[in-house]
């Protein structure tokens, strides 16, 4: 009860996150992804595409690209519209429109890996073994598994008119390109130029810089170790080396379909038959 | 400020629904279903199975099961643990122990028309084809729980093959109730005689539950100030769309949803080519986590 009340005065003034309470609008645009899979640099390049003029930083970011987890509901309700909001749930039938980011899952592990440390959350010498089963079971954070997150938004949306997919590795073999498949989802009229300059702005030399700068400031990293950084490689595939076989093994066993689908080749095991189709399961009839 | 006036108050007296922010516990159990898919039934059977020295009725079936969707979270959270609760919610991770029932959507949408006449979200003389395209494209007052695809899939799909999920659908449990309670109490890890299930399910027959309904629908949550000259408790049966539901209605659903329909077993009218490539997918939903 006097928990409740303290919480309910902060609702009183709009200072709690809305969290699953999110009042939604129907010209919300939602940037989801599993965590640890490009969601950070995508929010930035997207705020500096939308917001080209505004110093686009980690101590800004929750006001341009706003997160209902990390965000006021006043400051939520006091953007302009539309909307572009950060999320990591699961299928949500609520979210108008959505572009959804993902990543291959041995790398996910990886960074999910090395941000547990960050935040305190496993210590410097835990084994990643023992990470990896609980990636694989889904419990390393409170957004399903990687096969959960992606296959409900897949299931439900792929080839849907309001669902953009986005593949990390896409974006940073070729950022211009995936930034102005972007640009037209959200409705920006952006030529090359403008793109280019929200790429250099959202570089990983940039977002390390920024992070070093106002790392205190930011819900994502204040109260987390600061010799790890939370930007980190900003690359594909490191698994090929980080990552010992038995272990990949583990991960293209719990998804073999889903990541054959996605383009991710798999290579401790077959291909077991044909890769999923997901077009086909639900179409709305919208 | 004053607008949230009213939530806040709720929020803080916890008397706010708890839907999609109840709190889980690891030892919850489910029952999740889509509307009008048999989960009041299921409740009353799992209810007159788990408790049957006590009379299960309308008036205290929030007690014994409560309806997550229509409950505040304090009273749910209040309910001793371990706790059965009833759901309509689409994917959420955070269950663990779910029993998911699943009917035909051409009798759900039939129901669900009777059921919205009741609930005054439509006037009684809305035509049942419009209202099925509403139901397909995901435009009714429960659109926050997603379509009947998206709730059915969400679920197969992540957890369709896994020991803590119990697959049940409506039509089976009609056409043999005792097997498929034996099902449920096997999930709840119960050594239950034929003998108590049979009485189970005496107690929780169609025509029990309308007397209870007729005498108790002012005192239930989900009853009370409904139109009373339509039953919540309805014909109990299934294949009633082949009478009363258009055909065009019945192809807009089968069009929408026709490759899980027949996954699920749910025989097409049609049997047109488009389906033809992508019914062989059971591997999809077997595939979880």
């Amino acid at each position: 009860m006097f928990s409740r009340l303290i919480g309910g005065s902060k609702m009183l003034l709009g200072l709690h996150k809305p969290r699953r309470s999110l009042k939604i609008w129907p010209d919300d645009i939602f940037l989801v992804s599993f965590p640890k899979s490009g969601n950070t640099w995508t929010r930035f390049l997207i705020a500096n595409l939308v917001f080209p003029d505004a110093p686009v930083g980690f101590k800004n970011i929750h006001k341009l690209v706003p997160d209902p987890y990390g965000t006021s509901k006043r400051d939520m309700e006091r953007m302009a519209r539309p909307r572009i909001i950060k999320s990591h749930e699961c299928f949500e039938p609520r979210y108008p429109r959505v572009m959804y980011i993902v990543r291959d899952p041995r790398d996910v592990v990886i960074s999910q890996y090395h941000y547990h440390r960050k935040c305190k959350k496993i210590e410097d010498g835990y084994p990643m073994e023992k990470f990896v089963d609980r990636f694989v079971a889904g419990d390393t954070c409170p957004h399903g598994s990687w096969g959960e997150n992606v296959g409900t938004w897949l299931t439900a949306r792929h080839n849907d008119p309001r669902f953009l997919l986005l593949k990390y590795e896409d974006m940073v073999a070729d950022t211009q390109r995936e930034l102005g498949r972007v640009a037209a989802f959200v409705g920006i009229k952006a030529d090359s130029e403008r793109i280019a300059k929200a790429v250099e702005r959202s570089s990983a030399d940039r977002m390390r810089k920024l992070e070093r700068a106002q790392a205190d400031e930011c819900g994502l990293t204040k109260d987390s170790r600061k010799d790890l950084s939370f930007v980190r490689a900003a690359k594909s595939g490191s698994w090929q080396k980080d990552l010992s076989e038995p272990l990949v093994a583990k991960i293209e066993d719990a998804w073999p379909q889903l990541m054959v689908f996605l383009g991710y080749k798999l290579v401790t095991r077959e291909t077991a038959g044909q890769p999923a189709e997901f077009s086909s399961l639900v179409s709305s009839g919208v | 400020m004053i607008y949230g006036l009213k939530r806040v108050i709720k929020y803080v007296l916890g008397t706010d629904i708890a839907g999609r922010n109840l709190a889980v516990f690891p030892d919850d159990t489910f029952i999740v279903s889509y509307p009008r898919s048999g989960n009041t039934w299921t409740r009353f059977l799992v209810a007159n199975l788990v408790y049957p020295d006590q009379a299960v009725t309308f008036a205290n079936i929030e007690q014994l099961i409560p309806d997550s969707e229509a409950m505040s979270s304090r009273y749910v959270k209040r309910i001793p643990r371990p706790r059965i609760i009833k759901s309509h919610q689409y994917f959420d991770p955070r269950y663990g122990k779910i029993i998911y029932i699943v009917r035909d959507p051409r009798d759900v949408a039939l129901s669900y028309y009777d059921f919205a006449r009741k609930y005054r979200q439509i006037e009684n003389d809305y035509p049942l084809t419009s209202f099925a395209s509403d139901f397909v494209a995901g435009r009714l007052s429960s659109s926050d729980w997603g379509t009947w695809g998206e709730n059915v899939a969400s679920w197969l799909y992540t957890r369709g093959s896994q020991p803590q999920f119990l697959l049940l659908r409506y039509e089976d449990m009609l056409r043999d109730t005792e097997a498929e309670l034996g099902k449920i109490s096997r999930l709840l890890g119960m050594e239950a005689t034929p003998e108590r299930l049979r009485t189970a399910i005496e107690r929780s027959s169609a025509e029990r539950m309308r007397r209870l309904e007729a005498d108790q629908g002012d005192q239930w949550v989900s009853t009370k100030n409904k139109r009373s000259d339509i039953p919540f408790v309805r014909t109990a049966s299934s294949g009633l769309w082949k009478e009363k539901l258009p055909a065009s209605s019945a192809l807009e659903i089968e069009s929408a949803w026709g490759p899980l329909m027949r996954e699920l077993g749910y025989s097409l009218t049609t049997n047109r080519g488009e389906y033809g490539t992508a019914v062989e997918s059971p591997e999809l939903v077997k595939e979880h986590r």
